[in-house]
């Protein structure tokens, strides 16, 4: 049950601080469980990425099926600032997320119109067409190869600044970025528009008759989340020193839907960030064992579609709901639990 | 004068690469009109009827013995006939298992239905891959309707007006089957109104799964058809159905005809910026659907559907 | 002048007439009434002139000044709120959240991004005494999916409530509720009676005809009748059509 007078007021929550603990300490230990570095800079640039796309399925209900265009183009935005303007870190990343805030509003103006399949359809579409620019555009993108050599440019902070060329430097900075992302976008939800969103997801029509401009509130919520992604594909430029148009393709956005999906982004915020992390152990660990690990994951997706939609977070909701109720009234402990995993 | 005359070409071209658009779109048209269900699995259906139809086509000799020796001993259009009608009955079946699959998200939000046939559609790609192998297959295609022929002073492919009238005649057949056919009747009663279909006494359990199968076979017929064109790769699926939905969103959901011509429209568009930017014809699709869907959500013969929810 | 006038609308959907020249107007402080045979119209009619749909032709004025062809969010933001008859609230969230959202302090502070929506303010206050209003009192924390039908019926008329509407219109507000449910809204629409201007659509008569001041029936997409209750007592049209079969 949601306390609406005891709401969140804290900036920081625990679920977040266990995050943190867990991911901080990942270097010490990624290796000794047949893990390694590059994994943990991948697995949180894509929590950002599912985080800021869920703000859009999960909490505006508006199922995005061409989101990688908008993380493509941050990613494309990183490398050309590198190249043309200056090696910086703060500009490549404002560009990243300016190019793909801006791409994000345009699209948002025709699709904000729209909801359900005629918005995943549409949305699809889009996505295509970024898609197909980023390979056709050679002079710009470099085609199928994409930008090269795009260099990973120092940390700098005024006094000082840190080398991000390693990849523990570099795994300790993206996490620093999702630390941000996940306390902003926690907020958000929080805040007077994150329920105004919320209400849309649930009943546009009364959200409209309420005296909301739902139109308004829906371009907002997809420009903001394509800025998020946007920031999550300007990392990914940097983590993989190069920008190509695969990050594009409908295949790449059917990811982050699939990842944010399993996870259990539509009853949980920490949907994305668990899915995330399933799908890159999952690539990792049946990729281990089977060249076709997608055949895999694909039927897995499948089956949660098919039998428990709200994903890996919501199983735990319903387990601990289970637990708890089977005690005796007054189970604080567990009804603390389950309130751990809720909005 | 002259430049129509240089146009010419082009719009031949792009008539019969309509068609074709048609063609591909035919399946899905009849699976979201009467099940309200996007099948995003389609080009994977289309790819899989592809790859079926190779197989039947040439198998591998070793494994019937004598008798596939004796088989591919056939006359390649014989072999290419057999392929052409059986695998379509394959995908049918893959289709059966994937309607049952379906079932339980019936009733619920349509989206559901959207996921769960991307995460097939990803399924399917991926088991064409365990099977085939990624890299890019050639289909044999019987000598009379492939090589090329001289028409003014322009080559034209055979093969593709082959491909242009199969495409027309699969289209007036399914035509004629819905329009002509009590079992058409019903499919099209279901397609209005379920309800209606269950006073009738109809199963309607036993239309969804028929009209699945339908819908695959037909993607299946249309796979096998364009692969000579397109080639086979195992994820040439995304290049069927972005542009079947692309169809059936510009066309309106629920006009079959409607379909038809915004697959012709389509085709026609991609054919004249082929001749002027061969490079980003394939984008003026895209255009195209978003310029005509911003000012006519129902696209250009729509009726009111679940799209518009 | 009345505080909301509809003068001479027209509305149809393809080639079917559904409203016909229809003319109402409703004098602030009063509680007017709305019936007629299903299909007659009713609904249409309060889709039209609550924003949802703009009328082919005719007017709608509301507080001096022309509202037509306004949308929903436009019209509400004058200070109209309305109900709905098939309920249209927001299942997942709690019933004082579904109000909260439409507290007007809220709906100003809608794109704030940063602040949280919580206890302690006149908000909340505000739409806890309007739950505590249609008798929702202690279940605030419930999910508006998890109340019982005649709650949820409540709800959907706090919701509206909650606007601080100069008008309130309410379709079908007894819909589906049993004998003691209508008692109950019964009381409750006599007290809002007092302090606001009510337009409601309503088949149960003796609902009706208990708490209006003026009633309008409409028939075929017109206003085939109207004036007070005792007046349409009288009305030969209304007995000729039998007020039973109205309902």
């Amino acid at each position: 049950m949601q306390q609406t007078k005891a709401q969140p007021t804290f900036w920081i929550t625990r679920q977040m601080l266990v995050l943190f603990a867990v991911l901080g300490t990942m270097p010490l230990w990624a290796e000794s469980v047949g893990l390694y570095q590059y994994l943990g800079v991948e697995i949180v640039i894509w929590m950002i990425f599912a985080l800021g796309f869920n703000l859009l399925l999960g909490y505006t209900g508006l199922p995005s099926f061409g989101h990688g265009a908008f993380f493509g183009l941050g990613a494309y935005a990183f490398g050309l600032v590198q190249h043309e303007l200056a090696v910086s870190l703060w500009l490549g990343l404002l560009g990243a997320v300016a190019l793909a805030a801006a791409g994000g509003g345009l699209v948002a103006c025709f699709l904000s119109h729209r909801r359900g399949i005629y918005f995943a359809l549409m949305s699809i579409a889009f996505g295509q067409v970024f898609w197909f620019v980023a390979i056709k555009w050679h002079a710009v993108t470099g085609g199928e190869d994409g930008l090269l050599n795009i260099p990973r440019p120092a940390f700098d902070f005024g006094v000082g600044h840190l080398a991000l060329d390693n990849n523990t430097a570099l795994f300790y900075f993206v996490l620093a970025v999702l630390a941000v992302v996940i306390i902003g976008l926690w907020r958000l939800v929080h805040s007077p528009f994150g329920k105004v969103i919320q209400a849309v997801k649930q009943n546009e029509m009364r959200t409209a008759f309420v005296g909301y401009n739902v139109w308004l509130f829906k371009w907002s919520a997809f420009t903001i989340s394509a800025a998020v992604a946007g920031l999550a594909g300007g990392l990914f430029a940097m983590a993989q020193e190069s920008a190509y148009p695969d990050v594009m393709s409908l295949h790449a956005s059917g990811f982050v839907v699939m990842m944010t999906l399993i996870g259990g982004g539509f009853v949980s915020f920490w949907g994305p960030v668990i899915g995330a992390a399933v799908f890159f152990l999952a690539r990792d660990l049946l990729g281990s064992m089977t060249e076709t690990w997608l055949l895999w994951y694909g039927l897995m997706f499948m089956a949660v579609v098919v039998f428990k939609p709200e994903g890996i977070a919501g199983a735990w909701q319903d387990m601990v709901k289970r637990r708890s109720s089977g005690r005796e009234r007054g189970g604080h402990a567990g009804a603390a639990l389950a309130a751990q995993l809720k909005r | 004068m002259d430049a129509l005359l240089n146009l010419l070409p082009h719009i031949i071209n792009g008539i019969s690469l309509g068609l074709l658009f048609a063609l591909i779109a035919l399946g899905f048209m009849l699976i979201v009109g009467v099940m309200e269900l996007i099948n995003l699995a389609h080009g994977s259906l289309f790819a899989l009827g592809a790859y079926a139809a190779m197989l039947i086509i040439s198998p591998d000799p070793a494994w019937f013995g004598p008798l596939g020796q004796w088989y591919l001993g056939l006359p390649l259009t014989l072999r290419y006939i057999v392929g052409i009608a059986l695998a379509p009955a394959l995908v049918a079946i893959v289709g059966f298992g994937l309607e049952f699959c379906m079932r339980r998200t019936y009733g619920k939000d349509p989206l559901y239905g959207l996921l769960l046939t991307f995460g097939a559609a990803m399924v399917l790609e991926e088991s064409i891959r365990l099977f085939w192998g990624s890299g890019e297959q050639v289909m044999p295609v019987p000598q009379a309707v492939s090589g090329a022929f001289l028409f003014g002073d322009l080559i034209y492919s055979r093969y593709r007006f082959f491909a242009a009238g199969f495409a027309v005649a699969v289209i007036l057949l399914v035509w004629l089957f819905l329009e002509r056919t009590p079992y058409g009747a019903i499919i099209k009663a279901g397609a209005h109104d379920s309800e209606m279909v269950r006073a009738l006494g109809i199963n309607l359990t036993r239309l969804r799964l028929y009209v699945f199968g339908f819908g695959a076979s037909l993607a299946a017929i249309a796979g096998i058809v364009m692969t000579p064109i397109w080639g086979l790769r195992p994820h040439v699926g995304v290049d069927a159905v972005v542009p079947a939905f692309l169809i059936i969103v510009l066309g309106g959901v629920g006009s079959f005809w409607g379909a038809v011509i915004a697959g012709v429209l389509v085709g026609l568009v991609v054919g004249l910026t082929g001749a002027y930017a061969s490079e980003w014809s394939l984008l003026s699709m895209y255009l195209l659907l978003i310029a005509v869907v911003t000012f006519r959500a129902r696209g250009l013969f729509g009726k009111k559907s679940m799209l518009e929810a | 002048m009345a505080l909301f006038e509809a003068r001479h609308i027209h509305k149809r959907f393809g080639d079917q007439v559904v409203l016909e020249d229809i003319s109402l107007a409703f004098q602030e402080g009063t509680m007017n009434g709305i019936m007629g045979p299903n299909g007659a119209g009713k609904t249409t009619c309060f889709n039209v002139l609550t924003g949802r749909f703009s009328p082919e032709r005719g007017s709608v004025s509301f507080a001096g000044a022309d509202i037509t062809g306004l949308k929903p969010r436009e019209i509400a933001r004058r200070g109209i709120a309305r109900s709905f008859q098939i309920m249209n609230l927001f299942d997942d969230y709690s019933a004082i959240e579904n109000v909260l959202i439409a507290v007007p302090e809220v709906r100003e502070k809608g794109f704030n991004m940063v602040q949280q929506l919580n206890g302690g303010s006149s908000a909340m206050d505000k739409a806890a005494e309007v739950l505590r209003k249609v008798g929702l009192a202690g279940r605030e924390q419930e999910n508006a999916a998890a109340l019982s039908y005649g709650e949820r019926r409540a709800l959907e008329i706090a919701v509206a409530l909650a606007a601080e509407p100069r008008l309130l219109f309410l379709d079908e507000p007894t819909s589906g509720l049993g004998a003691e449910g209508t008692a109950r809204l019964f009381d409750l629409i006599a007290e809002l009676k007092e302090s606001y201007t009510i337009v409601a659509i309503e088949h149960d008569m003796a609902f009706l005809f208990g708490l209006a001041d003026r009633i309008s029936v409409i028939h075929w997409g017109q206003v085939i009748a109207q004036g007070t209750p005792d007046e349409l007592r009288a009305n030969k049209w209304v007995q000729a059509s039998n007020l039973g079969k109205l309902a």
